[in-house]
């Protein structure tokens, strides 16, 4: 449990996906520009990866992993070198599930989501998270925490950069830097502010 | 042919051709994978005992032979006895011997512990007087470098070298890695049992202060043998070790 | 001598080039392809063989797509291109295992992420789908320069700044660590990397705009 806790934690502030690695930057500097739509944005993330991470994780476990084929009789396979190939399969192919299965049945939910999902596909931040799991050799309690541990720290990020750059508006910045200039230092700022998390103990 | 018909031919087309690529490229370049990562292991466990210096390139051929002529890996269970190959295993744990001169000089634990960013792997060497730590290798871990990636720098495995993992009173109290260096940090009669730790990386060596703790611990049992009995009873067969995936 | 200079600026390839490499390289849309990289600049060699990785995928990428431009059905082009690049990627980390151990294990999951390079995409679906082979590799190659260069750009001042170093040889004189210099932590970590590259979009307004 504890140690349950301390990936979260861990996922959400010290190694935030976006803060801490890089990852999901490319969305995150286009929509964060709104806050409505970076919020529907994030949320989406967290679902998607709430979904596609622990389904990664089976299919890693039970088809990729070196002797993963044991249960058919062949422990010898290791097809581990097709994960990445196969991850983003999976990915593109649940968003685009996922997108139908609201469509279907929940009409408001879509209407607020919906733009975003195609986005995500593309979304660096969502692979990444996949490839660390299995990098980490994380159990499935762990990854299902890790996946939605990252999907918030994500979140978090792009809704504290929306509303940093509402502030950003009324500052005088240095003609050179604004725009793309000031936000990567502003990014940079938070980062080190989210580094602070790191003297936690759980 | 309709427009669909050639869409999946080409799909199909495209995928047999991606795969049988891909297949060459994994199977054919697995054997020089696999001899990386051997040599690679071969290397830091011979690092752990001193017997080659961190930093410096060898030859492969060169690390393999001085791992075949001076390490023996044999099985323990958790109360420290030696396994035989006719023994049942019920929990086995590798444990790395290494001679030098037709005399086992040390013994190696491997180390698995939490980092700051993911896990630490890497090797700890320990004297046949069962307290004196010979030398620490690291061959896999996440961390930061310059701050906590320091951990697989030759001054910070130095620093292990000579110290304790006992007390004057013959206790087990672990090897711990100070926040700062242990001439400021660390009070005169714990120093033994402290190395230096490295600065901006303090959770670094927080969480592998505690995981050598942990594997100390559990290694504790081979220690206290060696501390009071010498070394270890071989059986005739001693059980060979899995190495660890 | 200088109108062999300008026969060679008027060519096509050349044109490519200087586009891929000076006119259309700002910093502010290279770094959109770079992030998922950024993680790998801490050091030196890391971040040139990244860069070289990164290159190769491109260039071969778009040589192959541009070889098979009037095949690809229209519906299915951007599953190709995925396809193609997924490959491509897989094979280069296999290849950086197998011959560049140390380096592969460090760079880890990163060049895997490749694949999620909105650039190498982009070229793909902009540029190969509707231009020759040649022109297409020229292309890819040049544009793989580009993020390379500014991937080096930005780890040859995190690693002189945060470690002292380039390329892991210590450069810093002891001299002026014995008269008090610090090296700068706050580079090696996240935030560094941020600020190096707001200051180098600054740097190149300022250039630009002169």
């Amino acid at each position: 449990m504890e140690n349950l806790i301390s990936i979260f934690v861990d996922s959400v502030f010290v190694g935030n996906i976006l803060l801490a690695y890089f990852l999901g930057m490319c969305s995150f500097l286009a929509v964060s520009k709104n806050l409505q739509t970076s919020l529907g944005l994030g949320i989406a993330v967290v679902f998607v990866l709430t979904i596609t991470t622990p389904v990664n994780w089976l299919i890693y476990r039970y088809l990729l992993a070196p002797g993963a084929l044991a249960w058919a009789g062949l422990p010898d396979v290791d097809l581990s070198f097709l994960k990445l190939i196969l991850f983003i399969a999976i990915i593109a192919g649940i968003v685009q599930m996922v997108e139908m299965v609201i469509d279907r049945y929940s009409q408001a939910l879509y209407n607020a989501l919906g733009v975003f999902l195609p986005l995500i596909t593309v979304n660096c931040a969502v692979l990444g998270v996949s490839l660390f799991m299995v990098e980490r050799s994380y159990t499935f309690a762990e990854t299902v925490v890790y996946g939605v541990g990252s999907g918030i720290g994500w979140l978090l990020a792009i809704v504290s950069m929306a509303t940093i750059k509402i502030k950003l508006r009324y500052a005088d910045v240095p003609e050179g830097l604004q725009g793309f200039g000031i936000n990567m230092i502003t990014t940079g700022l938070m980062a080190m502010a989210f580094m602070l998390f790191s003297g936690i103990t759980l | 042919m309709s427009d669909g018909v050639k869409t999946i031919l080409f799909a199909t087309g495209l995928c047999l051709v991606c795969s049988l690529l891909l297949t060459m490229a994994a199977t054919g370049l697995k054997a020089f994978q696999r001899e990386n990562a051997l040599v690679d292991r071969q290397k830091n466990i011979l690092q752990a005992v001193g017997a080659v210096e961190s930093g410096r390139s060898y030859p492969a051929d060169a690390i393999k032979a001085l791992y075949q002529s001076s390490i023996q890996c044999i099985s323990i269970d958790d109360e420290g006895q030696v396994l035989s190959a006719k023994a049942a295993p019920k929990k086995v744990l590798p444990l790395y011997l290494y001679r030098a001169d037709g005399q086992v000089k040390a013994y190696i634990i491997p180390v698995d512990s939490r980092g700051l960013w993911g896990r630490i792997y890497g090797y700890l060497a320990l004297d046949t007087d069962g307290s004196t730590i010979t030398g620490f290798s690291v061959y896999q871990h996440s961390e930061t470098p310059g701050l906590g990636g320091e951990i697989e720098n030759q001054w910070f495995q130095r620093n292990f070298v000579g110290k304790q993992i006992i007390d004057a009173e013959g206790n087990f109290v672990s090897i711990k890695i100070a926040k700062g260096a242990v001439e400021d940090a660390v009070r005169q009669d714990l120093k033994p049992n402290y190395v230096d730790g490295i600065s901006g990386a303090t959770m670094t060596g927080k969480f592998l202060s505690q995981g050598l703790e942990d594997i100390l611990q559990t290694y504790e049992p081979v220690s206290v043998h060696f501390r009071n009995q010498g070394m270890l009873k071989l059986p005739e067969n001693a059980l060979v070790c899995q190495p660890p995936s | 001598m200088s109108t062999a200079l300008v026969k060679i600026t008027r060519t096509e390839t050349y044109r490519t080039v200087s586009d891929a490499l000076w006119q259309n390289n700002p910093i502010s849309k290279q770094v959109l392809g770079i992030c998922s990289s950024l993680a790998v600049t801490v050091q030196m060699n890391t971040a040139i063989v990244m860069a070289l990785a990164l290159t190769a995928v491109v260039a071969c990428s778009n040589l192959i797509i541009s070889l098979m431009r009037k095949m690809i059905p229209r519906n299915i082009r951007i599953i190709v291109e995925v396809a193609v690049i997924a490959t491509l990627v897989i094979i280069a980390d296999e290849v950086l295992k197998a011959f560049m151990y140390n380096i592969s294990k460090q760079l880890s999951v990163f060049v895997g992420l490749i694949i999620t390079n909105c650039i190498v995409m982009g070229r793909a679906e902009t540029f190969a789908m509707s231009n020759p082979p040649l022109k297409s590799f020229v292309d890819g190659m040049a544009n793989g320069i580009g993020y390379g260069s500014i991937l080096v750009g930005v780890s040859f001042f995190r690693e002189l700044l945060g470690s002292g170093k380039i390329l892991g040889f210590p450069v810093v004189p002891q001299a002026l660590y014995d008269m008090g210099y610090m090296d700068m932590g706050l580079m090696l970590l996240a935030p560094g990397a941020f600020i190096v590259i707001g200051l180098f979009v600054w740097l190149e307004h300022a250039i630009l705009n002169r």
